[in-house]
């Protein structure tokens, strides 16, 4: 087994996340501060300014140790060979070559890794060892092993932090609050940030993955779902949705099951229908609110392409109201402009030459 | 004292009425859906949606009938621009309507049992009916039916030719009939033409 090279930063990584912690209560006393004392403003914005002043510089500072710098060639050769060595019974190949005999295979089979899909996810450099901790120094492991399993918040402080007020309010709180963790949506061993998969199609792929494994599945539903809860037929609830199964295949579903507060990510305030957007001009109109979901990390790369709105869009997906030439829209509105007054002034000259005419008649 | 003809049997009035409300019914929430804006919504885009699809089928429906009743009934023939002389005849309607019309002249070409169309109108329906149309509706289906339109196309959705060709393809069917209801007034009265559309004859 490789040691664990940055041992000694653990403990610097866990002062910087109680800073971390600090820094966000202290921010949000500070707010019920400030709306209290508003007739004292001024004391309370230059100790809010020193608060936030020294929190940043923690902050910073435990940022830098927090994120361990990238692991060099020879560390990503140790972590390879000891995933080797997990994977030798952890995955379809090791299944049919097990090192020992008298392993429950059965059990095994729903503890598999994909090296290929694990390699290329976000934690694919990292030893299996980082997560799966002391009880799996030893190999092949003791059985009971899996409580030292670490939890996500250990690494992941800060985010941890903001999604969980965010989750708090989700319908998967509501529901299953205790039951429901990180790991229940996200698998650690196969997740890639929309940032980096950049490609939509891959993104939606990922999501509603996550979402359909569940909601599309009477069996896994079942399985974490409160007693006598049934599952909804999940095209039934969606009818109202045109081209239902389409619209799936190119959006996700958190972009109407989430609310649109949160700027730094999408919210992890997982909505039901009563408060998921429902309105079809959010993302169908010139000012999609997809460029602030789906496209967020493509919103730059937006070039007006052919002289269309969210063309960067269009590369994608043809969305009715939001992908259209404003060009071609004013030549088109321009030349039924002209043929109303076309018409009108047409019909207009023929009223008076008509009465021009039958007055000289008279005449 | 007006003479009468009997110009328009009734499964083309009744084609064409059918025809006409489709086309408005269409008009109406794709416009909603082309410039959907959620601050200033012509009707609300679900339900422009909905209505625009079962209008799209119906109007669809409604082409088979033109094309089945025009084959068994021979009607089709009055939709044929016929050569010699044509563009002759089309800029003669032309001067009539820039110019004669305003002096008072009689039609040049008045429509008659056997010629139901002046070269202009027979040019214009024929251009409509047996290019654009077929276009709006094609392009309209494979909308319905996303997953049968081109994958990608330089390097962008697929769906992107067929969304123009029926945006463009209906926004000159919207010209069109402007256009259209406009030079119903040029009859002998305001209300001939119009008439003659809904009984089938034809007073002069």
């Amino acid at each position: 087994m490789p040691t664990e090279p940055h041992q000694p930063l653990i403990c610097v990584k866990g002062i910087a996340i109680m800073c971390i912690e600090m820094f966000y209560l202290k921010r949000e006393t500070s707010i019920i501060r400030q709306s209290e004392f508003r007739g004292n403003h001024v004391f309370a914005n230059f100790k809010n300014k020193l608060c936030s002043a020294l929190a940043l510089l923690v902050m910073l500072t435990a940022t830098a140790f927090a994120d361990d710098p990238p692991p060099t060639p020879e560390d990503l050769t140790k972590i390879k060979t000891a995933n080797a060595e997990c994977l030798s019974c952890h995955s379809e190949a090791g299944l049919k070559k097990l090192p020992k005999e008298g392993l429950d295979v059965k059990k095994l089979r729903n503890y598999l890794v994909d090296l290929d899909t694990y390699t290329g996810s976000d934690h694919g450099q990292m030893a299996c060892s980082k997560c799966h901790g002391d009880g799996y120094d030893k190999h092949p492991h003791a059985a009971k092993a899996k409580e030292g399993l670490s939890e996500c918040q250990d690494c992941h402080a800060r985010k941890a932090m903001r999604i969980e007020r965010q989750f708090d309010k989700s319908v998967h709180a509501e529901n299953l609050s205790d039951s429901f963790t990180c790991a229940t949506c996200h698998d650690a061993h196969v997740m890639t940030l929309a940032s980096k998969l950049r490609d939509p199609h891959k993104i939606v792929a990922q999501d509603n993955k996550i979402c359909l494994d569940c909601h599309d599945s009477d069996l896994a539903f079942a399985k974490i779902a409160p007693e006598k809860k049934k599952r909804p037929p999940i095209d039934e609830i969606h009818s109202w949705l045109p081209n239902t199964r389409l619209h799936w295949q190119a959006v996700r579903c958190i972009e109407c099951h989430t609310p649109t507060e949160d700027k730094l990510s999408l919210s992890h305030e997982i909505q039901n229908k009563d408060k998921a957007e429902k309105k079809c001009a959010t993302c169908h109109s010139a000012n999609t609110s997809l460029n602030a979901r789906l496209y967020r990390h493509l919103a730059k790369e937006e070039q007006n392409k052919y002289g269309f709105l969210n063309s960067v869009i269009l590369s994608n997906s043809y969305v009715v109201g939001a992908t259209r030439n404003p060009s071609i829209d004013w030549i088109v509105i321009g030349l039924f402009v002209a043929t109303v007054l076309g018409v009108i002034g047409h019909g207009l000259v023929r009223i008076i030459t008509t009465r021009m005419r039958r007055s000289k008649n008279h005449d | 004292m007006t003479n009468r003809v009997f110009m328009l049997p009734l499964w083309i009035r009744l084609w064409h009425w059918s025809n006409a409300l489709a086309i408005i019914v269409l008009a109406v929430t794709g416009v909603s859906l082309h410039f959907s804006n959620p601050e200033l919504p012509l009707v609300e885009f679900s339900l422009a949606a909905r209505i625009h699809n079962v209008a799209g089928v119906c109007l669809a429906g409604l082409y088979v009938v033109f094309v089945v009743g025009n084959i068994v009934t021979g009607n089709w023939w009055q939709y044929v621009p016929k050569p010699p002389g044509i563009i002759g005849r089309c800029l003669t309607q032309m001067q009539y309507y820039g110019s004669g019309i305003f002096k008072g002249e009689k039609e040049p070409f008045p429509p008659t049992p056997e010629v139901n169309f002046n070269a202009l109108q027979a040019v214009t329906y024929w251009s409509i009916m047996y290019l654009v149309l077929p276009v709006v509706i094609a392009t309209g289906l494979i909308f319905l039916y996303p997953q049968f339109a081109p994958d990608r196309l330089f390097g962008l959705d697929g769906l992107l030719p067929i969304a123009m060709l029926h945006y463009l393809g209906a926004a000159v069917i919207v010209l069109f009939a402007v256009s259209h209801i406009y030079l119903g007034t040029m009859g002998p009265k305001v209300s001939s033409l119009f008439k003659m559309m809904i009984t089938g004859w034809y007073e002069h």
